[in-house]
């Protein structure tokens, strides 16, 4: 099967996949109480109340709920967040914005950093930078993000100054228009490099934060594939060619290594997004993530099933692209099957 | 280690016609039970243009010895202890340039002079007067340059040897790149001497060292249509060279990847990719072992074709001893890490005098074709963990005598062309008669 079929294919199967995720969340969702204590004030009457329900279709049965809650995510109503105290559509669209430039600035280290890391291990194996990165990457995938961004916090911004934290500095921000909502991107349609600089800086703590465990499970997986690669046949017969060292491991073995680490990356991305909530949390950036945590924290369910969707299906489109790549670099793969 | 002085080479054969001599190589492995002598004084020439099989059970170190050429065994575990691999290296033939005189014996190719006596015969060319080098001393660029260029290898398993996620045509296109720059250069119509800013670029793609970015400019026109004119300049080159083997439709082989292709096609590849730039030494690991018996026969036929045609010499390794006898013109045997007797096949398979080159050869099955059953000899390979100085047969040799188990026996010539290491054939003068094996019993 060609690519291109193997994609379309599986774009059509997309919705089918949503539909099913957005049932068991909204499920999850309802089970764990109703969403109606959200909009009630101490004031509100029995009738008051009993009316709001009726209003809301929170008097059917969950099912019929879930047909109300679907139609109106089809027409553009995703519902109104209490937390936000606006329409979640309204609000959504800035929060977004702010997360997928924290979750894309993140996945750029992690990939490069963890691909560049891996192959730099894995290449020298067993000897002093190997075991270097050894101990970096498992510190990576071992330590508490919390515990990560208080220290990045309290070294870089507390005591060295070196990085601010929050989303960016109010004049500047104010200083250019927002056509996308990413300040970098924003700043360089300005042609501002102080904004796009002021951008970048307030990014490198939570994206750092956010990156170093997806780095350092990509770097494991990289090194250890590496390793593996570097033992095969085919590297000595890419030596016996005559090639120096430098194309046997990056046309020969590294391409072969890269087939099960991509595996990881579109994994890794998951535990990313994640991710973002305590490290918008700790970093004062407002985005998807510290909005949503205040969402669990007063059953403000319309934003909950709004960011579960969203992420659901930013999941399933992630590992789609890793799919393509994977066949791409693996010609063995049977698309389809 | 004990064992006997080492002595150069005892060859019968003038130096100046040895492509190759392996002298006193020794390679050892660091292993959790102890060091591995898995090749341990292994010495032997290699003629020029002739066949040499290297034949020996499993683990006796073929492999190790084989790869030692051009330095493909993994150090660290390996541990190069000794020895030296002198070769000469031959270049285009002056008079025909290449095409095949009286002058260079119509192989095309000639040897140059020694660069440090030129020509007088000194200790660095074994007074050959001929440009020598010695393969496991060698600064990297100069290694790159003899492999897949002068001397190639064909691995045991194709499906291995071949890179998965590249084609046919990248894979074999890289030999081009590495080793014929100039001559795609050429081909293309690209000056190669150009010293423009684009025409780097070109040079740089031509010798595949272009980075990322610079791909990107060669992909637009001004540089795209030179880029393009080097690729057609490349594939010319292996689709020839595909040719050559014989495989059916080189251009559509050229698009395909190696799980695409049968073993046999595989293997042709491989073929095709060490031939490529027709090398004076050719190595054949075990080049059939991981075939279908049917198309084993063709794929040995086309080896002995493209030697003959191009008179190369090759270094053909084996289990199956009737094979080597069919095609190699010399047989070396090789037990526990040791060459134990070297010669001409026709000799070595009818008249065998070290015991265990006895024993190989009668149990090659007469009837059937099969590989050799060498398990046939009682009693198995002794432990190559630093083994005392004794004849590593001696426990198996039904002619063992008291200084088998004391001395080393080293190769030495008997008769015209042949070398054998076993004391009935070559007895210490200092060991008194009664502690030597007796020379009559022969076994059959
Ligand atoms: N990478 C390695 N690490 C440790 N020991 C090794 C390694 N490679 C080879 N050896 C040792 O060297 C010895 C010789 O191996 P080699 O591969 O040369 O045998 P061979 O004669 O080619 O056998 P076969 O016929 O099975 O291919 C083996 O006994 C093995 O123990
Ligand atoms: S040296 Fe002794 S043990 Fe070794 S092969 Fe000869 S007779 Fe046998
Ligand atoms: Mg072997
Ligand atoms: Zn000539
Ligand atoms: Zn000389």
């Amino acid at each position: 099967m060609q690519i291109r079929d193997y994609v379309l294919r599986r774009l059509l199967i997309l919705p089918v996949l949503i539909v099913g995720v957005s049932i068991i969340v909204f499920a999850l969702t309802r089970i764990g109480g109703s969403p109606i204590g959200i909009y009630l004030s101490h004031e509100m009457s029995a009738e008051e109340v009993a009316e709001l329900e009726a209003r809301f279709h929170l008097d059917e049965p969950i099912p019929v709920q879930y047909v109300y809650w679907a139609g109106g995510v089809l027409s553009g109503d995703l519902g109104w967040s209490g937390v936000a105290a606006a329409p979640v559509t309204e609000v959504f669209p800035d929060k977004l914005a702010a997360t997928m430039e924290l979750a894309v600035a993140s996945a750029i280290v992690a990939v490069t950093l963890g691909i560049g890391l891996g192959t730099f291990a894995g290449a020298r194996r067993d000897r002093f930078p190997d075991h270097v990165t050894r101990v970096v990457s498992i510190s990576g995938a071992a330590m508490p993000l919390f515990w990560f961004a208080i220290l990045l916090l309290i070294v870089f911004w507390v005591y060295l100054g070196w990085f601010p934290i929050g989303r960016s500095d109010a004049q500047i921000f104010a200083s250019i228009p927002h056509p996308t909502g990413l300040y970098t991107v924003d700043a360089l349609i300005a042609g501002n490099l102080t904004a796009f600089r002021d951008a970048v800086w307030h990014l490198v703590l939570p994206a750092l934060t956010l990156g170093y465990g997806a780095t350092a499970i990509i770097a494991r997986m990289m090194r250890s594939s590496l390793v593996e690669e570097l033992q095969e046949d085919y590297v000595d017969a890419a030596r016996a060619k005559g090639l120096p060292e430098r194309l046997v491991l990056r046309r020969h073995a590294r391409r072969n290594a890269l087939i099960p680490t991509v595996t990881v990356i579109g994994l890794s991305f998951g535990f990313l997004l994640q991710g973002t909530v305590v490290a918008e949390i700790i970093f004062r950036w407002p985005g998807l993530g510290r909005w949503m945590a205040d969402s669990v924290l007063r059953g403000d369910q319309a934003t909950i099933m709004t960011y579960v969707l969203f992420t659901s299906v930013l999941f399933l489109v992630v590992n789609l692209v890793v799919d393509v790549i994977y066949a791409y670099l693996d010609r063995r793969v049977v698309l389809g099957t | 280690m004990t064992s006997a002085a080492v002595e150069p080479t005892p060859t019968a054969a003038p130096a100046a016609s040895v492509i190759a001599s392996v002298r006193d190589l020794r390679v050892h492995f660091r292993t959790k039970a102890g060091i591995v002598h898995a090749v341990d004084g292994v010495n032997f020439d290699i003629r020029n243009g002739e066949t040499l099989g290297l034949v020996g059970e499993t683990g006796c170190g073929k492999s190790v010895t084989a790869r030692s050429f051009l330095q493909l065994v993994p150090m660290p575990p390996g541990i190069p202890v000794s020895g030296s691999i002198l070769f000469r290296p031959r270049n285009p033939c002056p008079d025909c340039l290449g095409e095949g005189c009286s002058a260079c014996d119509r192989t095309g190719r000639v040897s140059s002079p020694c660069p440090a006596c030129s020509g007088e015969g000194c200790q660095h060319c074994d007074q050959t007067g001929l440009e020598t080098i010695d393969l496991l001393d060698l600064p990297d660029q100069q290694l790159r340059d003899i492999r897949g260029d002068r001397i190639a290898m064909i691995f045991q398993d194709p499906g291995k040897a071949l890179n998965p996620a590249l084609s046919v045509r990248d894979q074999l296109g890289e030999v081009f790149f590495t080793h014929r720059s100039a001559e795609l250069l050429d081909a293309a119509g690209i000056d190669p001497d150009t010293q423009s800013v684009t025409g780097r670029m070109i040079r740089r793609k031509a010798n595949m060292r272009s980075r990322g970015v610079e791909n990107l400019a060669l992909a637009i026109p001004p540089l795209r249509d030179r880029r393009v004119a080097l690729a057609s300049a490349a594939d010319g080159m292996v689709a020839a060279a595909l040719a050559e083997t014989q495989i059916p439709n080189p251009m559509s082989v050229m698009d395909r990847f190696p799980h695409e292709l049968s073993g046999g096609m595989k293997q042709r590849v491989m073929i095709a990719q060490a031939l490529a730039c027709n090398p004076d030494l050719l190595i054949a690991d075990e080049p059939t072992t991981a075939l279908d018996v049917t198309v084993q026969a063709r794929i040995i036929e086309l080896i002995s074709q493209l030697q003959e045609r191009y008179r190369t010499a090759v270094l053909y390794i084996s289990h199956d001893l009737s094979l080597v006898k069919r095609v190699c013109d010399r047989t070396a045997v090789m037990y526990a890490g040791q060459i134990v007797e070297v010669g001409d096949s026709d000799q070595i398979f009818h008249d065998p005098e070290h015991p265990y080159t006895q024993g190989l050869i009668e149990a090659i099955p007469s009837t059937n074709r099969e590989r050799g059953r060498l398990e046939a000899i009682e009693g198995t390979v002794p432990e190559l963990i630093e083994p005392e100085s004794a004849c590593r047969f001696a426990g198996r040799c039904p002619h063992t005598a008291p200084v088998c188990t004391t001395h080393d026996p080293v190769l030495e010539p008997i008769g015209e062309d042949r070398l054998v290491a076993c004391f009935i054939h070559n007895p210490p003068a200092t060991v008194p008669t009664e502690q030597l094996p007796r020379p009559d019993g022969r076994l059959l």
